[in-house]
């Protein structure tokens, strides 16, 4: 109970604090890069969520354990709003800064392709009816998609580098400034707190809904 | 039944290897195909039409010189991908349809029957590049300056195109919205390969002196990477 | 041994488990031969199955087809041994035809064909006798007896006289 108030006092200091108490970073038309406070850990926490899912699914596949499955699930429906997020916040800052919505620099060509992954897991989890089986197949197909993206990250770069080189600029580090700095990861571990509170949510509803299912079955 | 050393009764020893139980699934696939032509068909024509389609609304000339390189190798394997995508998953959807996967099951190895179906669809893709590449090179004069780098990479390509999908196909026979899941599904794995491939393309129809092929290790590692892990996880999904 | 019970009451089902086929919601397959236990990935060497839901390939000969089994379970595959078999369930006149030409009791007789292969020590047989003839049901009887000196079989039936074959009868339905 506790931990949900100073998380949510955390967040709104954090917010307030993004506008007003850190400048804005050079090199940067206006004050864009104040979206980059909350863009960036929303990135971070939907590659961290598929991590995660990928993970807790290889674990499910080796012990049979749903809970396992419980966290695989969540951290992947999470991971997906988190990715929808940063996608919608990075269009808006790539409008600001470059002038249209979408040009498909490295960045969001990454998280476009996380999206699809996410996506194709939902797919999967969704066309098949017995649970055993749906556990095992997405639990396989998120293990082959983690296996893809060590290729993604070497290969991506060097494709639309050439492509479309003066898209490289990179706002993955907002300057060094030193208030910058204690916002920006301020904001990380705000968000990071904010994905594992409705983490231990979405565990708790699915316990309950396996649960109440049993117990339907014992009827 | 026979008696073995030690005196006890055994059943007959397993006398073959992944590698044979492999090959005989793939002849019997290849047999199969070769009567009633259900995958090679549906792969062709999606192919053909799609090929024709391209020709004729862009041509040899409709898009400028410095841009063919590029383009033209895009327009090569969206062909060959979404050729690939509606008729390799038919090796193990036929099997669901006609009931022989049970019986299969109770036969086979699990890796057998994964190496099985994928030496098919290797098959198939090569038929398919056989087929369309070389038309694709007429019908559009696309000039290749480094072919033997070309061929490398539509090999290496069609070889990750077959890995990255027969698992997949495995996943998708028993589910309920196949042909349109088999895309989704195949799609987000198949990117890296992809992009590394029409990038190679292209890099071959400008030319390159030098003998530095970074995109076919690329397309190779995938292959070898996508074997392993496959090989690794069938036998969970073909046991469920 | 029988299995018997109404339909619906799990008989082929329950056969399907002990083959491997799918996975029990609860509780587990033990098999031993000689005392020692079979790990589940080589049940498939111990076990043949006959029943209604399986099929064989339709777009292959019935010699075919035997020859592909032959080969895919690493059993040491002579034309002659498939052959034999043929024979010994009745089927050399159409060997050649395609399956799908065959009729639901020559099918039948293929299926008791392909189940013998491998000379399993345990036989599963799931209404063994279903679309067959007078002379088809002798070569049921004939492989059931003979099953006997290689080890055990599981019918699954609802007829009396295939339950009457076996030495121990277990009624899902009470």
């Amino acid at each position: 109970m506790i931990c949900k108030i100073l998380l949510t006092i955390w967040m709104a200091v954090i917010i307030v604090a993004s506008f007003l108490y850190a400048g804005a970073a050079a090199g940067f038309p206006g004050e864009t890069s104040r979206i980059l406070f909350f863009h960036v850990p929303q990135a971070w926490i939907a590659t961290l969520a598929f991590l995660i899912s990928m993970i807790a699914s290889a674990v499910y596949l080796a012990k049979r354990r749903v809970k396992a499955d419980y966290l695989a699930q969540s951290a992947a429906e999470l991971g997906f709003l988190f990715c929808v997020l940063a996608t919608i916040t990075g269009s808006v800052f790539a409008k600001a800064t470059w002038g249209a919505f979408w040009n498909w620099d490295p960045r969001q060509t990454s998280i476009v392709i996380l999206l699809m992954i996410y996506g194709a897991y939902f797919a999967i989890r969704s066309a098949v009816s017995d649970p055993d089986r749906r556990r095992v197949f997405a639990g396989v197909y998120s293990i082959l998609a983690f296996v893809t993206v060590p290729f993604l990250v070497f290969v991506v770069p060097r494709i639309t580098t050439s492509l479309h080189p003066e898209n490289t600029m990179n706002p993955a580090s907002p300057g060094m400034d030193p208030k910058t700095l204690k916002v920006f990861l301020g904001s990380l571990f705000a968000y990071t707190g904010l994905f594992v509170w409705m983490l231990r949510l979405k565990i708790r509803v699915l316990r309950i809904e396996g649960l109440r299912n049993l117990g339907i079955e014992e009827l | 039944m026979h008696q073995t050393k030690n005196g006890r009764w055994g059943t007959q020893a397993r006398s073959s290897t992944y590698l044979n139980e492999a090959v005989a699934i793939w002849l019997r696939d290849l047999r199969s195909e070769f009567r009633t032509r259900y995958a090679l068909n549906a792969i062709l024509m999606f192919a053909v039409t799609t090929l024709i389609a391209v020709s004729f609304s862009i041509g040899s000339f409709r898009i400028e010189e410095a841009e063919r390189p590029f383009l033209f190798s895009v327009l090569l394997w969206i062909i060959l991908t979404f050729s690939a995508l509606s008729g390799l998953a038919r090796s193990f959807v036929k099997e669901e349809e006609a009931g022989t996967i049970d019986v299969l099951k109770l036969s086979a190895r699990p890796q057998a029957v994964f190496l099985g179906k994928l030496f098919f669809n290797l098959t198939l893709l090569g038929a398919l590049e056989l087929i369309i590449v070389p038309s694709f090179i007429l019908l559009m004069s696309y000039q290749i300056n480094s072919p033997g780098f070309f061929i490398a990479i539509i090999i290496s390509g069609g070889l990750g195109l077959g890995a990255g999908t027969t698992i997949i196909a495995a996943m998708i026979a028993r589910a309920s919205t196949r042909g349109a899941l088999f895309s989704a599904l195949s799609l987000p794995l198949l990117l890296p390969l992809m992009i590394t491939c029409i990038k190679g393309c292209e890099r071959a129809a400008i030319g390159m002196n030098n003998a530095d092929w970074p995109e076919v290790k690329v397309a190779v590692a995938y292959f070898i990477i996508m074997i392993t892990m496959s090989l690794l996880l069938f036998p969970l999904i073909w046991e469920e | 041994m029988a299995v018997a019970g109404w339909n619906g009451s799990g008989k082929s089902t329950l056969l399907r488990i002990i083959a491997g086929l799918v996975k029990p919601s609860a509780g587990q397959v033990e098999m031993f031969f000689n005392k020692e236990p079979i790990p589940r990935e080589s049940r498939r060497g111990f076990v043949g199955m006959v029943a209604p839901a399986l099929s064989l390939y339709d777009e292959l000969t019935g010699l075919e087809n035997m020859e592909f089994f032959c080969r895919v379970r690493g059993v040491a595959c002579h034309r002659n041994n498939c052959l034999d078999i043929i024979d010994r369930v009745g089927l050399t006149e159409h060997a050649t035809k395609m399956c799908r030409d065959y009729s639901s009791g020559l099918k039948q007789r293929l299926k008791l064909a392909q189940a013998l292969l491998h000379k399993p020590p345990l036989l599963l047989l799931d209404e063994p006798g279903c679309n067959l003839d007078s002379q088809g049901i002798k070569v049921v009887e004939e492989i059931i007896s003979n099953q006997r000196q290689l080890g055990m079989t599981v019918i699954a039936s609802n007829e009396k006289r295939e339950v009457g074959y076996a030495g121990k009868v277990v009624n899902l339905s009470e």
